[in-house]
């Protein structure tokens, strides 16, 4: 396990095209390949899908979250 | 208190803050949100705006049954629903 200083931007270039999970609240996950953000952590997903409980809806192609709702983004293995 | 004394206090706040964090670096550190969720895990950084990234995490959910989620390898914590940081904190009770 990889222990060293990493900021919040540095993780941002590392997860670039990997698969992540965006938590919005206690019940919604998004879960896609990263694309892009922004400063306001607005998010860019490719083929995502939609995880509400257990899986809702399936989105393929673009996503984009808006990142004032967000409370978690983590690297998927 | 006019503009310039303002900031000045802003300026020495930040500069304050950001030395506790940084001792926090390393080691383990329990979030509280502000909604009902709080989460532990060891702090590998932060920025200006007290996004998080942690390792190890645990995830507590505060309800009636205490549930918990447990993720391994890498978070960032989106810090504008912080409410409170706890240096070498273990979480919740459950």
């Amino acid at each position: 396990m990889s222990l060293q200083k990493q900021t919040p931007s540095d993780f941002l270039k590392q997860i670039i095209r990997r698969p992540v999970v965006v938590k919005i609240n206690s019940r919604i996950d998004y879960r896609g390949s990263w694309l892009a953000q922004n400063g306001y952590i607005n998010i860019a997903l490719e083929s995502t899908e939609e995880y509400v409980n257990g899986p809702l809806k399936n989105k393929y192609g673009d996503a984009f979250i808006q990142g004032k709702y967000v409370t978690t983004q983590k690297r998927r293995m | 208190m006019n503009a310039s004394s303002a900031s000045f206090f802003v300026t020495r706040l930040c500069s304050v803050m950001d030395k506790l964090v940084d001792k926090c670096i390393g080691s383990r550190i329990h979030i509280v949100m502000k909604s009902d969720k709080e989460i532990v895990g060891t702090l590998l950084g932060f920025d200006d705006f007290v996004n998080m990234v942690l390792e190890d995490v645990t995830e507590f959910e505060i309800t009636p049954e205490g549930r918990r989620i447990t993720k391994l390898d890498q978070i960032l914590l989106n810090g504008n629903n912080i409410t409170m940081l706890v240096p070498g904190g273990e979480g919740p009770e459950v």
